[in-house]
C-alpha cells in the first residue's frame, strides 16, 4: 500500500496500479482515448497528461502520461493545472485536424473549448487515430489478426496484405473498444461482416436470435472449455428452459408431499 | 456467501414487482436498467423468479478473456467490472442459464451482482416469494 497525494487529497493505492486507474477512482476526470483497463497501457493519445512532483524533487516537476505511470510512496500528483489544461488542449486540437469528424474527439475539444481546429486538417483525414486499442484488445485474445501496416503518415490498422484476416474470429471487441467507433462492421440475414471476412452468427434453435459466431463459439469452446451445446439458445429461451426446469422440481416436490 | 436467495414459487404471483425493483435500483443517467430478475411461468398462472445462480463454478467466468467477471468473496456474487468489459458478449453466450444480458439502453452487459448483499428485488416481494435468507 501507498500514499499518494492528488490535487492535495492523500489517497491509498496498490502498488503496481498506473496513476490513471488511482485518479479515476477519486471521480477525478482526466480525459483518455486509448485506455482501457483490458489492455495493457501504452500512452498512445497522450490525453491522461498530469503533472507529478515530490517533496525531495526541491521543486522540480514532470509532465507524465498518467495511463503509464505506476504510482509510487509520496509522489504529488496535480491533474489540472494550466501547464497541464495547454498540453491537453494542443493535443486535442492536433487529434482535430487528423480526425475532425470523430464525435468524441470533437466532444472532448469542446469541453477545453475548441470548436474548430487550428491546424490545416490533414487531407485524407480519417477517425482512427492510431491508439492500438484494437490491436491491443485481439492480443489479449491470443489471436492477434490485425496489426499496423505501413510506415509513417501512411500507417494503419488493417489484416495481413489487407485480405480477409485468418486469425480474425468476429468477436467484435475491436470495433467495441474502438474509442471513435472507426472500425466497420454489420450484422445481417445471420451473417457477420468485419474486416471484409464473413461469419456465420449461431441461431437460438428455438427463436432464432444471435448473439456470436460460429468461430468465436468455437474458439470458447477450446480455449475455456465451454460445453458446445451452451451455445444452442439465446440467453432469453435459456432462462425460460431454467424457470421450467425449477418449476417441474416445485411441482414434483409438491406430488412427494401430497 | 451464506445468504442465499429463497424462491417460494407457490407464493410468486407474477407480479414483477421484483423486475421494477431490480431495474430501478441499477437506473444510470436518470434512465431504469435493464431487469436482472424475471419472474417466469413454467405453466398456467405459475411462476417462478429466475436470476443468476451465482454458480460455483461459473461459465461466464471462464468465458471471459479480459478478466471482467470476478466473484466478490464478501458477498459470493460474481460481478462485472465494466471498466474491463469489451461486449464481446462471451459470458452473455456462455451463460448455460441465460442469465448474463446485454442492455441495448446503456450498451452495456448486465448480470445480477446481489446488490452488494441486499438484493432490492427480495426487498420489495409484496408476497414473501423471494426472500434472500441466511443458510446453515
Amino acid at each position: 500500500m501507498v500514499h499518494i497525494s492528488i490535487n492535495g487529497k492523500v489517497v491509498k493505492a496498490t502498488e503496481g496500479e498506473m496513476l490513471l486507474t488511482v485518479i479515476r477512482r477519486q471521480g477525478i476526470d482526466v480525459p483518455a482515448l486509448c485506455h482501457h483497463e483490458a489492455v495493457e497501457p501504452t500512452g498512445n493519445c497522450r490525453l491522461c497528461m498530469v503533472e507529478i512532483t515530490r517533496e525531495d524533487w526541491k521543486g522540480w516537476k514532470r509532465h507524465v502520461t498518467s495511463c503509464l505511470y505506476p504510482v509510487e510512496d509520496g509522489l504529488i500528483v496535480s491533474t489540472h493545472t494550466p501547464e497541464v489544461m495547454e498540453i491537453r488542449k494542443t493535443i486535442l486540437d492536433l487529434q482535430l485536424a487528423r480526425s475532425p469528424e470523430a464525435e468524441i474527439i470533437q466532444k472532448m475539444a469542446e469541453e477545453y473549448g475548441i470548436y474548430k481546429t487550428s491546424y490545416d486538417i490533414v487531407p485524407d483525414a480519417d477517425n482512427c487515430i492510431m491508439c492500438y486499442a484494437c490491436t491491443r484488445i485481439c492480443e489479449v485474445l491470443g489471436r492477434s489478426a490485425i496489426s499496423a501496416v505501413m510506415r509513417g503518415h501512411r500507417k494503419v490498422i488493417a489484416p495481413p496484405f489487407g485480405e480477409e484476416p485468418a486469425d480474425c474470429i468476429g468477436c467484435l471487441s475491436c470495433a467495441q473498444i474502438c474509442p471513435t467507433d472507426v472500425i466497420p462492421w454489420t450484422d445481417e440475414n445471420g451473417r457477420r461482416t468485419i474486416w471484409k471476412k464473413k461469419f456465420d452468427l449461431i441461431a437460438c434453435k428455438k427463436c432464432g436470435k444471435t448473439t456470436i459466431t460460429r468461430e468465436f463459439a468455437e474458439f470458447l469452446m477450446e480455449k475455456r472449455s465451454i460445453p458446445g451445446e451452451y451455445f444452442n439458445l439465446c440467453d432469453t429461451c435459456k432462462r425460460h428452459e431454467l424457470a421450467e426446469k425449477m418449476g417441474g422440481i416445485v411441482v414434483a416436490a409438491l406430488e412427494v408431499t401430497l | 456467501m451464506n445468504y442465499r436467495f429463497k424462491v417460494e414459487p407457490s407464493l410468486c404471483t407474477g407480479c414483477r414487482t421484483c423486475e421494477l425493483a431490480c431495474a430501478f435500483s441499477h437506473s444510470k443517467n436518470q434512465k431504469p436498467g435493464l431487469s436482472r430478475i424475471y419472474p417466469l411461468a413454467h405453466a398456467k398462472e405459475k411462476y417462478v423468479p429466475v436470476t443468476c445462480l451465482q454458480c460455483d463454478d461459473p461459465a461466464c467466468v471462464k468465458s471471459c478473456f479480459f478478466d471482467a467477471l470476478r466473484r466478490n468473496e464478501e458477498t459470493g456474487a460474481v460481478e462485472l467490472n465494466l471498466e474491463r468489459c469489451v461486449k464481446c458478449m462471451a459470458c452473455v453466450a456462455s451463460c448455460p442459464f441465460g442469465c448474463a444480458l446485454f442492455d441495448d439502453v446503456h450498451d452495456e452487459v448486465v448480470k445480477c451482482d446481489l446488490c452488494k448483499g441486499d438484493p432490492a428485488c427480495a426487498h420489495f416481494c409484496p408476497t414473501k416469494a423471494l426472500k434472500y435468507v441466511r443458510i446453515l
